[in-house]
């Protein structure tokens, strides 16, 4: 009984978890994994991180989506960058624009429209949804590597948070879209990525429920990432013990059974918090390699509805 | 400099690096040697883990260090939650010289989004407890597990910043917007800057103007108390009192953002003092110039295979981590002090904070009195 990740039919997919989880590396496979089922895939970073490295595009990642494989693009955007932009275009005067926003003081404003940064990241998010070239969608679908769990936090309740203050006006009423959009199961899904490991996990279970049952976003099975392979049965255990034990492999095979235990303690308690996990091997070359996404996407293919 | 120079007669020893790098059980194993080594000892925490958390007996929020059982050492070990959202409210009361003012800053809605919102202010609270802490004077060695800094030197750096912000020549852009443009005229200034806020306030539909007069007429009383806290929470951490090392571990994205944040702690003039690397996996076993073992005798040769296939595997993964940990340390410019091995499963008691503590204190005869005293 494997978990579906829903994937076919949605259009935004925000990839979110603790960090150092490998949220980079999901949003790769996930991208590569969609694209290689037809769709055209736009993944983007917020923030700045390793999204550009997995998916081997050499340069940085920046606003224009930059083609980063075959039928996937790749764009990164930072809150504070869409910030700055926004006042630009309120101001139209560069120079005066730059000005303000290097003043500290800039910040007593900011914090007077708590969201306002976030909100301009989803905006933007909503472009690269609605662009159209020639009549048809330039992008079916946009994967979001969106920061880690703390600071994704204020990224998805941004249409509550701003829209709590932001009542009229043409900031009200994006908000009220987006956050129809984002809650939108046919359309949103938010992937919480996580490895077993007992800090990750609760986090992971923390930010589910802020997620579903605060902001009430659709929340697609968990991802349960780099989970060390079964490579040691409960014979080999005893066998083991006949062994010479200072033997280097016999202690490499005893620290890989006591790690797999304590992942698989892990998974369960995933498991009973949040259902049943797609879950991702650990691997031991370089998972960022085109090798590594590669391997992981064959996996995220698999157990999401992208091949029916 | 070594790690037992480190903790010998310094007041304060700052772990610094990403979340989930271990720096948590890091800073209690440092600490409990410490404790061994006869001084007396607080560490200082943020975010724990459950099974660490019990094993420390840290179970409250409520800012009371707890005695952590070591058995019968020449030293003593406390430990303590730090509350980063409480402190800055308990700032505010501290500094306001009437409770009345306290209470029209802690409502105002600016303050509120200020004090969870701005950058760094959270983890600067972390450092003003610290403070607090070393001016009581009860503990010889604080040691302390810093909030994980989203931007790489928030925490340290923040004191800076949050001084920046409540200088008043920065409040005075607000409050009288002709310094943004200095010399060009304050007409011209006045029109830009309510051009923006009312660009601000049409495209947003909040009421801004009114909102930050409020909030600069609440703060204003407390600036001149806040800076001169300000000013003597960021000279403890650059003095010779206080010692800083970076908690890493050999996974590229983690040593990328250690390198960043090495870089970042320069520039802002706080020398690090050497690395720690956690989840290491033991270079004597599996590093590139560790021998061949051989395959196991006596075991079948399917398992043999199987074997060798996982210990092929545990050398691929060390040779990563030693690629990654290299120009790490080239960056940090700092000594590497120890590599502690990656663990099966999360430490989570007092034995296990024992065996870290042997590999970040190799020479140490743990438990007993031998190493105490030393450099106090």
């Amino acid at each position: 009984v494997s978990a579906r990740l829903p994937l076919r039919t949605q259009r935004l997919v925000v990839v979110t978890g603790k960090g150092g989880v490998g949220k980079s590396a999901v949003t790769a496979a996930l991208a590569r994994a969609a694209a290689a089922a037809g769709r055209r895939v736009l993944a983007v970073e917020v923030g700045r991180g390793r999204l550009g490295a997995a998916l081997g595009v050499p340069t940085p990642l920046g606003l224009q989506p930059v083609a980063a494989g075959s039928g996937v693009q790749a764009a990164a955007i930072e809150p504070d960058e869409a910030l700055g932009e926004f006042v630009e275009r309120v101001l139209r005067l560069r120079m005066l624009a730059r000005r303000l926003l290097e003043s500290t003081s800039f910040q007593v404003v900011a914090a007077a429209a708590p969201g306002l940064p976030e909100f301009l990241v989803l905006q933007t998010l909503q472009t690269w949804l609605d662009a159209r070239r020639l009549g048809r969608r330039v992008h079916d679908l946009v994967v979001v590597d969106a920061p880690a769990s703390g600071h994704s936090l204020p990224l998805l309740a941004a249409p509550q948070t701003l829209g709590a203050l932001a009542r009229v006006g043409p900031v009200a009423e994006s908000l009220a879209r987006i956050g129809e959009r984002l809650a939108d199961a046919a359309h949103t899904a938010v992937l919480l990525v996580t490895t077993p490991e007992e800090l990750a996990v609760r986090e992971t279970i923390e930010l589910h429920d802020e997620l579903s049952a605060r902001l009430g976003l659709p929340c697609a099975p968990p991802i349960l990432n780099a989970m060390p392979a079964r490579r040691f049965g409960a014979a080999d255990a005893a066998a083991l013990d006949r062994l010479d034990a200072h033997h280097p492999h016999v202690l490499a095979a005893r620290f890989l059974l006591a790690r797999r235990r304590e992942a698989m303690a892990q998974a369960a308690a995933l498991k009973r918090a949040l259902g049943t996990p797609v879950t991702l091997p650990f691997l031991y070359d370089e998972p960022e390699s085109a090798a590594g996404i590669g391997t992981l996407a064959d996996v995220l293919a698999t157990a999401s509805d992208l091949a029916a | 400099m070594t790690l037992p120079e480190l903790i010998a007669d310094r007041r304060v020893l700052l772990c610094v690096g990403s979340g989930g790098v271990g720096k948590t059980t890091t800073a209690a194993a440092i600490a409990a040697a410490a404790a061994r080594r006869g001084r007396v000892v607080a560490v200082l925490t943020v975010d724990p883990a459950q099974r660490l958390k019990d094993a420390l007996d840290l179970r409250a929020l409520d800012g009371k260090p707890r005695r952590v059982p070591l058995g019968r050492i020449p030293g003593r070990l406390d430990a303590m939650l730090l509350d980063v959202k409480r402190t800055f409210d308990e700032l505010v009361r501290g500094l306001a010289t009437t409770p009345e003012q306290a209470r029209v800053v802690l409502e105002n809605r600016l303050y509120q989004n200020l004090s969870s919102t701005l950058a760094g202010t959270a983890e600067y609270m972390a450092v003003e407890t610290v403070y607090r802490l070393a001016e009581e004077g009860e503990w010889d060695l604080l040691v302390v597990d810093t909030p994980p800094a989203r931007h790489a030197v928030d925490f340290l750096d923040a004191p800076r910043r949050l001084l920046a912000l409540l200088d008043s020549r920065a409040f005075a852009i607000l409050k009288d917007p002709s310094t943004i443009l200095g010399g060009a005229g304050s007409r011209l200034a006045q029109w830009v800057l309510s051009g923006v806020i009312r660009g601000l306030e049409r495209f947003t539909g909040i009421g801004l103007v009114g909102e930050i007069a409020d909030f600069i007429r609440a703060i204003e009383g407390l600036t001149e108390a806040l800076r001169a806290r300000v000013a003597a929470v960021g000279g403890l951490l650059r003095s010779d009192a206080s010692r800083l090392v970076l908690v890493t571990a050999p996974e590229p994205r983690i040593a990328a953002e250690t390198a960043e944040l090495a870089t970042a702690l320069d520039g802002v003039g706080l020398a690090v003092h050497g690395v720690i690397v956690n989840r290491a996996l033991p270079r004597t076993l599996y590093g590139p110039g560790a021998p061949d073992p051989g395959p196991v005798g006596a075991a079948s040769p399917a398992l043999a295979a199987r074997l060798a296939r996982g210990f092929a595997d545990l050398r691929t993964l060390a040779a990563r981590q030693a690629a990654v940990v290299a120009p790490l340390l080239a960056t940090a410019r700092a000594p590497l002090l120890a590599e502690v091995p990656l663990l099966a499963s999360a430490p989570g008691s007092l034995d296990d904070l024992t065996v870290i503590g042997r590999h970040l204190f190799p020479d140490e005869i743990v438990g007993g009195s031998a190493a105490r005293g030393r450099g106090v």
